[in-house]
């Protein structure tokens, strides 16, 4: 029988890979999104109002959360992606900060006292949710709309000039990353069952950044690594006291010395596949 | 084939292409030559709806829009961009599969497909090999093969030979005449001028974003003051 302890450390894995995972999503075409916190938040706090005050099945709570998220990403990505790069990352930041900031004024939500009632969700559930959109993501990677992602990461006009319509497919890849980091969100409140606007700040945008570049930002397992090791590696370095975030960091900066593409990368996976068929 | 009208491209405030005219015919090679910056790019990345234009671009009697590459690309008309565009992270066979891109025809997709194949062979044999692995050459050919999967009528072609071997750019421009003769339309643009106008029907000299001279290719090749003007010593003796 697992302990208390470490079934809340795997429940924090499962929703740390689904922050990751929204982060992959967008990464695919070659963005980055520092606001993804921002969209947990409202994930965390529509699935709350309708499970608690509307009496919604928290299933179809994370499906509604997930489904306005996702529209929020779709309006944010259109003046979003008109930017790149470092322009893009600070936009997607500030967005973040916005939403934060939002649900610290918004009373009704419980602002700055946050909200709570939600009923406490199992660590089957939370992970059938991680596990069933890690597969999707595992699926998609071997799809044509993957390939589209890729090529668009590459080189958008020469994205552009195979005849990919390279704006639907960043706002797209946007809009589903919202969707996954609201049901993230969701699970989150209800793992925790109270939330507050700073649950959702810009560190954890970082933690879901930090997971899919430790884990390997080429593949979607890797961010499956990357949370475990978030995770799990600052647990495991407790008899270092008050030391075992200086020496986690100065790990992290070592593992990152020594393999800058993560630990897993998709050349590994070439490698497996090629010995398979030798 | 196309007919392009008075055609204005700016980046910024800086005006690259002013009041360019120029027209090709169907199964025609047409070059675009001039020195470095004198707008030959601008001009095939506005045709390949690439940019943003005023002015007039007609292909097969309809009215191209700027910033629309996609429909171009569904119209007929293909780019091989200046650097080749190669998907660095995809293979030689998902770079191909990518130029299948908008073709709904499968069946006659598939049977394109193992045409360009059995056209660039080595491309074939590296199949799995990273695209960014292969020598310029054979980048080249991958470029010019994804172009030809989509199955264009009018191929535009961005310095084919920039960074090439002697030998490789031999292949390109053979592979020009061969495509020519089997019906394609083609703008060649080129800073080795004198190649391209060895193989080009008619031929567009630009300088600083004009149009300085046009006419039969072999005439500008003959034209001593032009050539060693704008397409190097010896240019005349070819």
């Amino acid at each position: 029988m697992m302990s208390t302890y470490y079934a809340g450390l795997l429940a924090d894995v499962g929703i740390l890979l689904l922050g990751a995972l929204s982060v992959y999503i967008i990464l695919a075409t070659g963005q980055l999104s520092l606001g993804n916190a921002g969209f947990m938040g409202i994930g965390a706090y529509l699935t709350s109002y309708l499970t608690v005050t509307m009496g919604v099945p928290l299933t179809l709570a994370l499906v509604i959360a997930a489904a306005a998220s996702g529209a929020i990403g779709v309006i944010i990505g259109f003046p979003a992606l008109r930017l790149r790069g470092i322009y893009l990352a600070m936009a997607t930041l500030g967005f973040g900060e916005m939403v934060r900031s939002f649900f610290l004024n918004f009373d009704a939500m419980g602002g700055a006292g946050g909200f709570h009632g939600m009923r406490h969700v199992s660590l089957g559930y939370i992970w059938t949710w991680a596990a069933a959109i890690l597969l999707l993501v595992a699926i998609l990677e071997h799809s044509q709309i993957w390939l589209e992602l890729r090529a668009v990461r590459d080189d958008e006009t020469a994205a552009a000039l195979v005849g990919l319509d390279t704006t639907t497919i960043k706002v797209g890849a946007f809009g589903f990353a919202a969707a996954v980091a609201a049901i993230a969100g969701g699970l989150f409140a209800h793992h925790h069952v109270y939330i507050e606007p700073g649950n959702f700040s810009f560190e954890r945008s970082i933690d879901f950044v930090l997971a899919v570049i430790l884990g390997g930002s080429t593949v979607g397992a890797g961010a499956l690594v990357g949370a475990l090791l978030l995770v799990m590696l600052p647990e495991h370095l407790r008899f270092l006291a008050d030391w075992r975030f200086a020496v986690f960091g100065g790990l992290l900066i070592a593992m990152l010395l020594v393999r800058r593409q993560g630990i897993l990368d998709r050349s590994l996976f070439r490698f497996f596949e090629f010995r398979r068929s030798a | 084939m196309l007919e392009i009208r008075n055609l204005h491209v700016s980046y910024g405030a800086i005006s690259a292409v002013r009041g360019v005219d120029l027209d090709i015919a169907v199964g025609e090679i047409v070059a675009l030559v001039g020195a470095n910056g004198a707008g030959k790019t601008t001009v095939a990345r506005a045709i390949a709806g690439l940019l943003p234009y005023q002015g007039e671009i007609r292909y097969a009697g309809r009215l191209l829009k700027p910033n629309s590459a996609e429909r171009n690309l569904r119209l007929g008309v293909a780019l091989v961009p200046e650097g080749r565009g190669i998907l660095s992270s995809m293979t030689v066979g998902e770079n191909l599969l990518m130029g299948l891109y908008t073709r709904i025809d499968r069946d006659q997709a598939a049977a394109d497909l193992a045409d360009v194949q059995s056209r660039f062979p080595i491309l074939a044999e590296r199949r799995d090999t990273m695209a960014s692995l292969l020598s310029g050459g054979e980048q080249q050919m991958l470029a010019i093969a994804r172009a030809l999967l989509s199955k264009p009528k009018l191929l535009l072609l961005d310095e084919p030979s920039l960074g090439l071997a002697p030998k490789m750019t031999d292949f390109v421009f053979e592979m020009v005449l061969r495509l020519r003769d089997e019906g394609l339309t083609v703008l060649l643009v080129e800073q080795k001028a004198r190649q391209a106008l060895k193989i080009a029907g008619r031929a567009y000299l630009m300088e600083t974003g004009r149009v300085l001279t046009s006419g039969p290719a072999r005439e500008l090749l003959e034209d001593h003051v032009l050539a060693n003007a704008f397409l190097g010593a010896g240019a005349s003796k070819a």
